[in-house]
């Protein structure tokens, strides 16, 4: 089965693939779209006082 | 003579440093007629990692890097970027300190994970499915993702020739790096390009700068907790501000409109260890020793965006 990668996704803030299975004829069989990243804020978030999370949060995506 | 080309890619960051380099608004045409843009991604060009990796070792005269090293991509790409590149920048301070998303290194994989995909009120995952680097869905479609890893400052990847702080960087100050890369007047390699004074030296509200004495704060207060006065010092009124040992490129933004400053713009010249020269900073303004027991969760504020650069972290890393 044939693999096509588009990587990285372009124009957006956030890293994405995607992924393409051609078949025997060359006709797409299935495709994926991943999200490669992982950040973590709702774990490292927690204990910090409240009126300072809008201005970290806004650190998910500055775009 | 040919343009200088240009590269720009986004690690491990929330691609507002790309838009404070969109922010130059008219400027930016002037940038772009200067230089050949030659990658731009994931954000603004329609570019792919394999074009990159094809091109020439040392044919781009600038590569700037924003976010921070974090997963397997963001250090293969680094590197590429560190082979392609005369000169290579770390671009806001993601990239030169970890920034907020260098937080992360306060907890394991597993705990982040955890938290993320299984253990909160909102998620709905039965078979606690946690993302795999490789995995074969259905029997047939071989799928992989980057593995994780801590954050890291680009510095402790590749070899860094400029830091240039600002989460993001303001666009005055990206204008004034990019008028010294475009003509070459650029500080000794390894240095911050900066203007070298502190938050406060830029600071309305600094009172020494008004001819006035500077006083110990004799309270510590968060910003919930009222509005500050007009024009004085917000350390003095007991709201913790880390202007005193962070870059003041910003203009001293946050101050002026009443929110004190975090540190984001990177520590001032000679200071190695932001975080512990912040700690002091702060400790030597406070009034008696029980103030600094008020102080709300120490570790958001002094390490809020140079963790993974701290020295007692890098210590405990090796």
């Amino acid at each position: 089965m044939k693999k096509i990668e588009i990587n990285p996704m372009t124009r957006l803030e956030g890293h994405g693939k995607i992924t393409i299975f051609l078949d025997e004829q060359g006709n797409v069989d299935n495709a994926f779209m991943q999200v490669v990243e992982f950040m973590g804020y709702e774990k490292f978030l927690i204990g910090m006082p409240i009126e300072e999370v809008p201005r970290t949060v806004s650190t998910i995506c500055g775009v | 003579m040919s343009k200088p080309k240009l590269a720009y890619y986004l690690a491990g960051g929330c691609g507002g440093c790309d838009i404070a380099v969109v922010d130059l608004s008219e400027t930016l045409i002037d940038v772009a007629l200067a230089v050949d843009i030659v990658f731009w991604a994931p954000t603004v060009a329609d570019a792919k990692y394999k074009d990159l990796e094809a091109m020439p070792d040392g044919s781009i005269d600038v590569g700037l890097i924003s976010g921070n090293v974090r997963n397997s991509e963001h250090e293969h790409i680094a590197h590429v970027l560190r082979n392609k590149c005369k000169v290579l920048i770390a671009f806001g301070i993601c990239a030169t300190n970890g920034g907020i998303k260098g937080l992360v290194n306060l907890h394991t994989t597993e705990e982040l994970l955890d938290k993320a995909y299984i253990n909160t009120f909102s998620t709905d995952n039965p078979n606690k499915d946690l993302p795999q680097t490789s995995m074969v869905l259905d029997g047939k479609y071989e799928l992989t993702l980057p593995s994780l890893m801590y954050a890291r400052p680009l510095d402790q990847v590749v070899k860094v020739d400029y830091y240039i702080g600002g989460c993001p960087p303001h666009y005055e100050h990206v204008k004034k790096a990019f008028t010294a890369l475009l003509s070459g007047q650029l500080p000794p390699p390894g240095s911050w390009i900066t203007m070298g004074k502190a938050v406060c030296e830029v600071c309305g509200r600094n009172p020494v700068l008004q001819g006035k004495p500077k006083k110990f704060a004799t309270t510590v207060k968060r910003t919930i907790d009222g509005a500050p006065t007009e024009d004085g010092c917000l350390l003095e009124e007991g709201y913790l501000c880390l202007g005193p040992v962070t870059q003041g490129d910003c203009g001293s933004k946050c101050p002026a409109a009443n929110v004190p400053c975090r540190g984001c713009g990177g520590p001032i010249p000679g200071v190695k260890d932001y975080s512990l020269r912040a700690i002091s900073a702060i400790a030597s303004m406070l009034d008696n020793e029980e103030l600094i027991e008020q102080i709300p969760d120490p570790v958001h504020l002094f390490y809020r965006y140079t963790l993974p650069s701290s020295f007692p972290y890098k210590r405990l890393k090796s």
